[in-house]
């Protein structure tokens, strides 16, 4: 009990701390902004937030962090003077919060521009689009070719990432809880598909792409692009309050762009340069972010 | 940090079908681990050491591997073999194993402190194997065994948030549900931890009222 009380008054001062800076933080958050870029280059890195699902984002065998994603974050950062990023692997709904709670500076994971976002993170302009397909038994034994399908249907269960896009799409289509099943992670997701435990298995094209390619199962095949489903763009996410940093962030992926540089990132992955720049944040956002 | 009601109202519903599935999956594995336990306490002082020592091993092995890797085993490699259980009958089975052979050490411990005197009367009356067991060694050795089994469904009950691994989905699983799909971790994981410290101290008081009834018959 002593223990616990010494524990306590150690911690108070801190949440003293804490409460402080929280309560300031509205009148001063142009002031820390404009830190961001510098405390960034000072320390010499990046922490962002990824998710391991190649090739938005994949850590090699010997630790080595690459993907799209991180390399168009990394390309990025190199020109404003950050010479690294750090990566942690992250889920998808966990990087939210994550930036919100200030652990990643930005989240570069292919996190997909969409209004609800919008709300509680920065996004820079977009970078990686893809289509939504699904991953089925050779075949496609049920026919889904939507998730209004797999709602009619009377048993399919679809797998899917925890607070994925595909999941909002799933549950927004109206197929019960019980049979969208969280995936915890692609490998585990097509395990569960070649098991049977799932029908369908939703990611965009090129995820499935290069697991089915991985996975060298003759029994299954790719359905794309799901019906009734957009094309879905990326950006990198910055915490609210980090507008200045976005800005420069922007700027630079911009040049690269037009440069040319850009494409010769993303192309070797699979993406289409070209569709990244024929929609912008404001658009996919449905207004200023 | 800043609570607020209406999300935490909104979501509790949700929660409780986590709160069932949490429930039903302690309840069966402790009946599992109850069942299992006994058995494994039984054949392990069989004086045939063709079964004794492969019981012992296999008790051994299961108390010297995590609680996860076992349920990855059920979950992702048994469909190899050609056995797919679903996700709550694997978490079950992982759970009740688990958990079975730490009560075979407490059913172990029980039958050990009934005295020798008791198997030498019971030979003496000539009954046999299994009268021995039902009618004169376990309703002894029971009795003092229940505050430690109790113990241990609490423990079980702590543990299910682990078969979120093995997509069950249970109290852990829908609250991490509900915090990625609405980026707030503050109302869903508080929530979780008020559900399972009212359950925790409602079966205690449970069990304790247990403990006290067969004392009394004992």
């Amino acid at each position: 009990m002593t223990r616990l009380m010494t524990t306590f008054r150690s911690i108070l001062p801190t949440a003293a701390v804490a409460a402080v800076l929280v309560t300031s933080l509205g009148g001063v958050s142009d002031v820390r902004a404009e830190g961001d870029l510098e405390r960034l280059k000072e320390q010499g890195f990046a922490r962002i937030a990824i998710a391991n699902e190649p090739p938005w984002t994949e850590v090699k065998s010997d630790g080595k962090v690459t993907g799209a994603a991180p390399e168009v974050a990394r390309a990025v950062l190199k020109r404003l003077g950050v010479g690294d990023v750090v990566a942690s692997i992250s889920e998808y709904g966990a990087m939210i919060p994550g930036i919100q709670a200030k652990r990643f500076d930005m989240v570069a994971a292919g996190l997909f521009i969409k209004p609800e976002r919008c709300n509680a993170v920065l996004f820079s302009e977009p970078d990686l689009c893809d289509a939504e397909s699904f991953a089925v038994k050779k075949g496609n034994p049920l026919g889904v070719k939507s998730f209004e399908a797999i709602a009619a249907s009377e048993s399919a269960k679809v797998g899917v990432v925890g607070g994925g896009t595909e999941e909002k799409l799933a549950l927004g289509a109206g197929v019960p809880r019980e049979r969208v099943v969280v995936v915890p992670d692609p490998q585990s997701g097509l395990k569960m598909l070649q098991d049977g435990r799932i029908d369908v298995y939703a990611l965009p094209v090129l995820s499935i792409s290069d697991l089915l390619k991985k996975a060298n199962d003759p029994g299954l095949e790719m359905f794309a692009p799901v019906e009734n489903t957009p094309i879905f763009c990326a950006g990198v996410a910055f915490p609210k309050g980090a507008g200045a940093l976005r800005d420069s962030y922007d700027k630079v992926l911009a040049e690269m762009k037009s440069s040319g540089e850009f494409a010769k990132i993303v192309e070797p992955f699979g993406y289409s340069a070209e569709a990244a720049s024929l929609t912008s944040r404001e658009k996919l956002c449905g207004g200023p972010n | 940090m800043d609570w607020d009601w209406v999300f935490a109202a909104e979501i509790i519903p949700t929660l409780l079908d986590g709160v069932v599935i949490t429930i039903q999956a302690t309840l069966l594995g402790s009946a599992v681990a109850m069942v299992v336990g006994m058995f494994f306490a039984i054949l392990r002082r069989s004086r045939n050491v063709f079964v004794s020592k492969p019981v012992g091993f296999f008790i051994d092995f299961v108390r010297g591997t995590p609680l996860l890797v076992q349920l990855y085993f059920l979950f992702y490699i048994l469909p190899d073999i050609g056995i797919l259980l679903s996700p709550l009958v694997a978490g079950v089975i992982g759970l009740g194993l688990h958990y079975g052979t730490y009560t075979s050490e407490v059913y172990r411990a029980g039958i050990d402190n009934v005295p020798s005197g008791q198997w030498e009367a019971a030979k003496a009356a000539n009954l046999t194997m299994p009268q021995t067991w039902c009618h004169v060694i376990l309703p002894q050795a029971i009795p003092p065994m229940i505050p430690v089994l109790a113990n241990y469904i609490v423990s079980m009950f702590k543990e299910t948030p682990l078969l979120a691994a093995i997509t069950v989905l249970e109290l852990m699983n829908q609250a991490r549900s509900l915090a990625n799909f609405h980026y707030r971790y503050l109302e869903p994981m508080t929530l979780v931890g008020v559900f399972f410290l009212i359950i925790s101290v409602f079966s205690v008081v449970l069990l304790r009222w247990l403990e006290n009834r067969f004392k009394r018959v004992g």
